[in-house]
This record gives structure tokens, sequence and C-alpha cells, in this order.
């Protein structure tokens, strides 16, 4: 295929954390609100003058003064972060959003502080308590962490506005970002995708980690292109979804499509499902309690334990599954991962027996590109898919 | 097999008639209640038969596999060696003087390094304490039989059967064992207050094992009792049960696995690398792991009305709940799920929200209704252990500590989590306690005779395959563990008059557990605490635990070791992985100390035998 006009361009953004655009966004008054983890309702870290950049440790080498703070059998984001965030790789934040949501991340945003990794006078970082389950209390008590702990918080060190027509305001620009992603992410449902897999990772992470304002121009003519791209006439060897813990190293994608396959859907930390679902608001109701609302019930992280959210992961696995036509998924995790390095196991045995789907399940490093072991097992993984659908065929 | 069942229904259904009567002269509830012990099991005899048939193959394969030869011949070793090495001990005791040997005679050996032997599973003997302790000990060890015995007869069918089916059933049989090694070294008062303490501990093991054979449905199938059982994730608190007395609460892993890891540092073995095998990550903390591999490879009753799980304390245990769905997915689940950040008053309100969620829970489950009295009742018993529970500290803060030793350690952690003010009987523990403790004070006894050299706090989590390591770090080294972290938990009162206030505060009471009390709600818990305890209990070494799987505690690590050069502690890090001692040995941990006493503290150790010895496959 052709190649995308801007894919270079988003490839550089991706090379810092602090990109071009942040720095453009900064210039223009903007306060950058650092987030990592989708319990924290971006919407909200993009309301009046504020611009969400979810955290990533892009171009990690040695961690190994963050490996002295957190030891080494310990989640390797976690570690790559607070590695950055001692380098000052973080000095361009404003305010970093925090949930204490996986013991591993809540350590890294409490270094963050011990080791004062931003000296901005009005530099804050609240600290959140989010539920475990979806019950009535459990949104209330979201809600109420949101207002007290973050709003408030962002309004008292930055003077923004944080009204329900802010947060409005915010949810009608990020909508916007959200429909193009998911035109795009549709076309990943052809029979023969006009985009990779690489270049979808690639065009919706640009959308977490830069301000929304001024990567939507780019969004949009690479919409355009994508609608008249031709596909390549050799169809992909297999079809796979990934499913699990936080990638946010486009490379993986990569190497699973180098190895034969084509990644149609991302249900991942950082991937579109959930995160680039359209919020839909009414007028009945004050905003802050639907985006609660939308985001708690969107939610796949592995942490939530209740019964209707554990079921709703697998099943969000199998739809996904289904509608994208994938011939197979593959469960992954970030190595170190206490929530997902059991969901893993498990989930792994039950998609393959009760819902009947070829799963290959790994874990990884957060520096995953270089491993010749995993390269090594995708192959065969879509090797398996492939004689799969032969012998499919051959019945 | 029928007659049998027919006189067990008319010997129950006689024990009813009388407990009636008994009741009617008197309104004092006995703890647990005795129903509960004769309701009906409906064993599926057909069932027993096939499976004792199974096991009576697997013996029969075992025998005939086994070399006999070899086995005849560590026999015959053993028998040597012992030979030998009762010669020592006499060529030892003729060699001292008059004195000296009245002095071992009247106040026991100081060498315990020779009680093990490479390749043992038990010491070689007994200690001798000197006659009067020895005979103590004695008696205590006849009085744990008894009780034993007296408790299994209760239902002894249903428990023999499930020494047939689950493994770490009979690790149990070496409970005795498991009280001789945690009192080593230990005397006088000392002895006698580890002794009173951790026969508490086991009896409610034992009737709790019983509970657990009559419920399981391979065994006594009670369905009458499985109707009034909840069972709890073993890492919550037992508290709300206060509130249900005709309920009994269960915390189902607590004897299955968490328990007797400790017992039998073996024990968890087959689970962990059960579930690693279905693919489980090997860095994940061991309780999780192998509460999932007992599930894997069906080492857990099949039983209860419903279970409760919970998010505590650490993630791990969050997702252990998944497994448990999976392999009963016929037994209701609650997840009772408390803020993380604890110290967010904000919060409070949603753990209370949780905890009426629970209640309703098991009201709908079971039919019975919450008892508010009986809660109370409950609680002002617990308010007034933990009243007992300050005076230990205090005692233990002066220059004359009491208290201290595993025995203890166990029991504080038992106490808070698993009894709460539960049984009655306990009370009178504390009290005869208290009172050992504060006479043994006004006599300035030494907790352990002649090994008072540091005083030692324990920070983060002990390993369960050495339970008994504090009673080594006295006995080799000196070093007398005042208190340790998962001791210092949550002291306020309870609230036992307003119904919202005492919700509020079981809310605070389970969000401060055991563990989650420190890792939980921010570093400050862990790390300031840390300093701050250490300048109240007057601590000079600092034993500071690192289970290799425990990311709540690792992440703390370069923190932890900044901090403590600025402020100049001693502070011996040991590594152990929980569960599991084929990772890091106890031989291991001991060498941790060792290394650091003879080369940062140049010390000498008070009992040089035990520097070095062998008991890896020891229980």
């Amino acid at each position: 295929m052709k190649d995308l006009k801007h894919l270079i361009y988003f490839e550089n953004l991706l090379d810092n954390a602090d990109n071009e655009l942040v720095e453009q966004a900064a210039k223009d008054g903007r306060y950058i609100m650092g987030y990592t983890c989708y319990h924290i309702p971006e919407v909200l870290l993009n309301v009046d003058k504020c611009v969400s950049v979810r955290l990533r440790a892009p171009r990690t080498g040695s961690i190994d003064i963050s490996t002295y703070y957190m030891s080494n059998y310990v989640c390797e984001y976690a570690r790559a972060l607070l590695e950055r965030a001692i380098e000052g790789g973080y000095q361009f934040l404003d305010g970093l959003a925090a949930v204490d949501a996986c013991s591993m991340m809540n350590r890294f945003y409490e270094h963050f502080n011990i080791l004062k990794c931003n000296e901005k006078p009005h530099f804050f970082l609240p600290i959140l308590d989010v539920p475990y389950k979806t019950e009535d209390f459990s949104y209330n008590h979201m809600q109420r962490q949101l207002e007290v702990r973050l709003l408030a918080a962002m309004k008292e060190h930055l003077g923004v506005d944080i009204s329900d027509s802010a947060i409005r305001a915010a949810v009608a620009e990020h909508n916007i970002i959200c429909r193009i992603m998911q035109e795009i992410s549709e076309m990943r449902k052809a029979d023969n995708p006009v985009i990779t897999g690489y270049e979808f990772h690639v065009l919706n992470l640009v959308t977490y980690t830069c301000p929304k304002y001024l990567i939507l121009p780019y969004l949009q003519e690479t919409l355009e292109e994508l609608k008249k791209r031709k596909p390549d006439d050799k169809l992909p060897r297999a079809r796979v979804g990934i499913v699990g813990s936080e990638i946010d190293d486009p490379e993986f994608t990569r190497m699973i499509e180098d190895a034969g396959a084509r990644v149609v859907f991302d249900r991942h930390c950082f991937g579109s499902t959930p995160g680039r679902e359209v919020i839909e608001l009414n007028d009945k109701e004050d905003a802050l309690p639907q985006v609660v609302r939308h985001y708690m019930n969107s939610c796949e992280c592995a942490r939530y334990i209740a019964d209707n959210k554990v079921l709703q992961r697998r099943e969000t696995a199998d739809r996904l599954a289904k509608e994208f036509k994938a011939d197979g998924i593959i469960y992954e995790q970030m190595k170190y991962c206490d929530f997902w390095g059991f969901e893993r196991a498990l989930v792994s045995h039950i998609m393959a027996e009760e819902y009947g789907w070829p799963v290959l399940s790994i874990d990884r490093l957060y520096n995953a590109k270089g491993s010749g072991q995993l390269r090594t097992r995708f192959q065969a993984f879509v090797e398996s898919l492939e004689i799969k659908k032969i012998q499919k065929g051959g019945k | 097999m029928v007659l049998t069942t027919e006189l067990l229904g008319i010997k129950n259904a006689l024990a009813e008639r009388i407990e009636k009567k008994r009741g009617k002269a008197s309104t004092k509830t006995k703890y647990p209640n005795p129903a509960f012990f004769r309701a009906k099991d409906n064993i599926n005899w057909k069932a027993q038969g096939r499976n004792i048939a199974e096991v009576a193959n697997i013996c029969v394969e075992m025998f005939k596999e086994a070399d006999h030869k070899a086995f005849w011949k560590l026999q015959a070793d053993r028998c040597v060696d012992d030979l030998r090495r009762v010669a020592e001990e006499f060529k030892q005791a003729t060699e001292m003087s008059p004195d000296e040997l009245m002095e071992v005679f009247l106040h026991g050996e100081r060498t315990l390094g020779k009680l093990y032997r490479k390749g043992d599973m038990a010491t070689v003997r007994r200690e001798w304490k000197g006659l009067v302790d020895t005979a103590y000990d004695f008696k205590e060890w006849a009085r744990m039989w008894g009780m034993l015995l007296m408790t299994f007869s209760k239902d002894l069918i249903p428990a023999l059967n499930s020494a047939l089916y689950y493994r770490w059933m009979i690790s149990y049989f070496c409970c005795v064992g498991f009280m001789d090694k945690n009192t080593m070294g230990q005397k006088g008062s000392a002895l006698r207050m580890s002794h009173l303490m951790i026969f508490d501990i086991f009896r409610y093991v034992a009737e709790n094992l019983v509970f657990l054979a009559k419920c399981d449905e391979k065994n006594g199938n009670s369905r009458e009792l499985n109707k009034k059982v909840v069972l709890f994730d073993e890492m919550t608190m037992g508290q709300i049960m206060a509130g249900f007395p005709d309920l009994i609460g269960i915390p189902y892993q607590l004897m299955p696995v968490f328990l007797v890891s400790e017992i039998d540092q073996l024990t968890c073995i087959p689970y962990i690398d059960a579930v690693e095998s279905y693919g489980l990550p090997a860095d994940t903390c061991p309780v999780p792991s192998s509460e999932c591999g007992a599930l894997v490879i069906d080492a857990l009753p099949h039983m209860g009305s419903c279970f409760i799980s919970s998010s505590m304390p650490c993630d791990g245990s969050v997702m252990a709940s998944s497994y448990m769905s999976r392999r009963f997915p016929d037994l209701p689940v609650y997840h009772l799920t408390f803020p993380v950040r604890y110290e967010y008053e904000e919060t409070t309100q949603d753990a209370v929200e949780d905890i009426k969620g629970c209640i309703k829970f098991v009201e709908e489950i079971t039919g019975a209704k919450w008892d508010w009295n009986h809660y109370f009742e409950q609680m002002k018993r617990f308010n007034t252990e933990t009243t007992y529970e300050l005076q230990k500290w205090d005692v233990n803060k002066t220059d004359c500590p009491q208290i201290i030793g595993p025995c203890y350690e166990l029991f504080r952690k038992w106490n808070y989590e698993m009894d709460g003010g539960a049984d009655p009987r306990v009370m009178k523990t504390f009290t005869k306690v208290n009172e050992i403790m504060h006479k043994a004070y006004e006599r300035r006894e030494e907790a352990w005779r002649g090994k008072m050299k540091y005083r030692g706090i324990v920070w983060s989590c002990p390993a369960h395959y050495y339970a008994n390591f504090s009673n080594w770090l006295a006995n080799c080294w000196g070093i007398d563990i005042l208190v340790e972290m998962e001791s210092l938990n949550f002291t306020k009162m309870l609230e036992t008059e307003d119904k919202d206030e005492a919700l509020m505060d079981l809310a605070r009471l389970y969000e401060r557990m055991v563990m989650r009390r420190h890792t939980n709600g921010g570093y400050h818990n862990v790390v300031d605490e840390l300093w701050r305890q250490v300048e109240d209990w007057r601590a000079e070494i600092i034993i500071m635990y690192q289970n290799v799987a425990c990311k709540n505690m690792a992440t703390l690590q370069g923190v932890l070791d900044d901090q403590c050069r600025d402020k100049n502690y001693h502070m011996i890090w040991i590594e152990h992985d929980l569960m599991d001692p084929r990772t890091v040995s106890r031989k291991d941990m001991r060498a941790k100390v060792n290394e650091y006493m003879r080369t940062v503290m140049k010390a000498e150790p008070v009992d040089p035998t035990l520097l070095e010895f062998d008991d890896e496959i020891a229980m």
C-alpha cells in the first residue's frame, strides 16, 4: 500500500512524550495534564485551557535507577515512566492525574512526588481512589473522587473552568476525534483492510499523546486519504486481535504483522477499545455523572472484580473478534502486571475452551520489539491459524 | 455403613435433646454452636469406597515402587546416628561440672542446633527446657492432643475421609511439632503464654477442619450445615459475621492453604506448580497463586452457601476470585471491595455501602437476619481484647519486654483477623496471658533467658514457610522481635451503640486489616510509619522482609534504603518467597542475618550451633 502522508510525522510525534505539538500547546497558554490510566476520564483533563497527554516513555533504554527504587519484579511501564521522570522528561507537565488502581503505578506517582520530578511551582499530583465494581455507590464514589480530588485541584492550581459547560465542550472536542478514529477503525473490518494494525496503532497513540485541537487537522486529512487508499492485492495470512494490558509501543503491533498477521482490533490500554468511543451526553443531567458512567461502564481493566465486569471483558473480546472477523486472539500482559497476569492465564483458557477462539497467551516487557522469542511465537501462531483455515476449508 | 449412619443419627438426636435441656437450665450460649457439629451428614458411601480403593491402590503402588533397601539403610543409619548422638550428649554431660549439670537440669539446654539433622522432617528429639518447663511443655503437648482428639471426635468420619482426599490435611497431623518449633528456647512465663495462645489457634483450626470436612461435598456433604456456612476469602476479616450468630463464617482458604503453609513449608509447592503450569506468571504473590493453584488441582472443599471475595490486601488477591468463580460457578459470590485510599474520609461512606450490600447478600442467600445486639456484644469483646493487646505493647516497649516470639505473632494476627471477638473462650486466654505477663514484668523476667541482646522490629510480610524465624533470631543472635508490622493495626475502640457509626468503624477496621493497613493508602503508611515505630519501640535492628513477589513493598525498596541510611538504622533485608521455599530457602534467610551480624555488627552468636544447620525439608 502507498505510505500514508503523515505517517512519518506521527511516528516522530511518538518519539518524545514532550513532542512538538505538546510544546506548541504550552506556548498557546495551555496547561498540560498528564495521565496514564483509563480510570481517569481523559475528557476531564481537556477542560478549558487544559490538554491531556497520556504518558509514555518512548525510546526507553536503561531503567537502572527506577529499578533501584522500585526493584526488578515490577511492571516495566511503571519503571520506565519513573526513569524518564527522574531524567526530567516530564518537566513539561503542569499536573499529573493519578489513580491508585494498581500498586505499581501508584508507586510511580508517589515516587514522582518523593523524588520531586517536576519543579513547576503550581505542579500538582492528585491521587484518586477508584472503585472495583459498578454498583450505584461505586459511580457516586468515582464522581466524588473526581470532584474533590481532581477537578477541585485543577481549579485551585491552574485556575481553569471546571463547570458543566466546560466539561461538555471538552466532550464535544473529544467526540470529534473519536468519530474520526471510529471511522478509521471500521475500515479494519474489510476483508482486505486499507490500513494496517501498525498504522492504526500509531494514529490512535497520537490521539492520546497530542493536544486534540492540534492533531485534529492531520487526522482529518488522514481519514480522507484512507478513504481513497487502495489495499494490497495480497490478503493477510491471518487476522488477529490484541487483548490485554498496556501497549504504547506500535513496534509491538508491527512485530505481529511482520509475522504475517494483520492486527484488526486493539482491546488493550492505549488501544481504541475502550477509549475512542463517542460519549453521548443528555441535557437532563450534569455532564460529570454521565462521563463517569461512560468511563466506568466501558472500562475493560482487569482490576474490575465484579462478575458483570469479568463477563463483560470476555464478551467484549468475543464481540470484537467476531465483528472484525479475527481468526484468533492474542492475550498479552505487561510482565509483572498482577491484574492481567491472573486475567490472561485464566481467560486465555476460557476464550479457547468456551468461546472457541484460537488464543496465543504471552507476557512481554515494556520494550518488546527486540524479542526473538516473541517473534517466533507470533510466527508459530500465524502458522497455526493458517493450518486451521486450511483444515476448515478442507472440511 | 448404613448402620453407622443410623447410630450417628440416634447419637445426634440424643445429644440435641440433652442440649435443649441444658439450654433451658442455662441461657449461656456455647461457642461454636454445638448444633453445627451435630448437623446431619449426607455421606456418599459408595464414593468413599471408591476413594478408599483408589488411595489403597496408590499406597500399594508406592510400596512397590519404593526402594526398600535404601529405606531400611536410612533407618539403620538414623539409629546409628541416634546412638552416636546419645553417646555424645552423655559424654558432654559427664564433662560438665555439677553446677553446670544442675543448670542444664533445672533450666534447660542452651545449644539447640543439634536438634536438627539433615534430611529429617522433624527435630531429632524434643528440647530439654529444664525440669519444670519440660514437665509443663509435656502437659501442654498432652492437652493439645486431647483437644484435637476431642474436637475431631465430634464428627470423626468426615474428618478422616478428608485426610484421604486432601494432602494438606496430613500436614495438620504435625501441628504439635509446629507448636514445639514455635516455643523452642522459651521457658518460664514466656513458654506459658505461648502455649496458651497457640492452643486457642489450634482449637479454632481443629473446629474449622471438622466443619470443612462435614460440609465438603466429597465428605460429610452436610446440606444442613452448608446452609449455615458463609465462606470468606482468607484475606477478609471475620468481624462482619458478628451480626449473624446463627451462621458460621469460614475463611475458606485459611486451612487448606494459608495456615498449613506455616506448619509445613512444602505444602504449597504443588499448588504453585499447578497454577504456573496453567499459565500464571511466577512473579505473582504466592498467596493468591497458591489459592488459585489449590483450585486448579481441586484441593479445596466444595461447600458453603456463598462466598465473600475481597480486594484485600493487594492486586493479586483481587484477581483470585475469578478462579474461584470458575471452579465453583454455582456458589454465589459477593465482592467486598474497600477503597484503597482509606485515609480519604470521603471514601468511608462507600465502604459502608459495600458492607450493607454484603449484609443484604448474606441475608438473601441464607435467610438469616442481621442481629445488632449480637454484633455489639462481640465488638465489645473485641474492644476488650484490643485493650489487652495495647497492654502487651506497653510492656514490650519497656526495657523488659515479656511477650515475644512466633506464638504471639500468630495469635495477634489470628485474633485480629479471624476470631475478632467471636469466641468468648479466647477472652479467658487474654486474661490469663495478661496476668502472667504483668507478674513476669514485675519480676523483671527475661522473655528469652540470657538471650536478650538486641531490640528488633519486623517490617513487611514474613515468610510463611519460616513462621518461627523470630524464634531463631532470638535463639541464635539474641535479636528479640518486640513487634511485627502485621500486628500494628487498627486499635480504635469500635462503636458499640450507634448503628451508623458502628458501620463506619467496621469499614475503617476492614480497611486497616493486616498488611493492608500499611501497604495500601500511600507510601507514608509503610515508610514513615516504620521510622515512627522504630522510635516508639526503641528498636535497634529492623528485620526487613522482602517478599520477592510483593509489589506493594518491593516498589518502596529504594526509598526505604535511602531513608534508613539517612537515619543510620540497622536494617537487614531478608528476601523470601512467602510460600515457596525453593526460591529462597530458610537457610538463605538465616545467612542474611548471619552475614550482617558478623560483618556489620561484629557480633558473636548466642548459640553458635544455630548458625548453620540443614532444615531444607523439615516441616
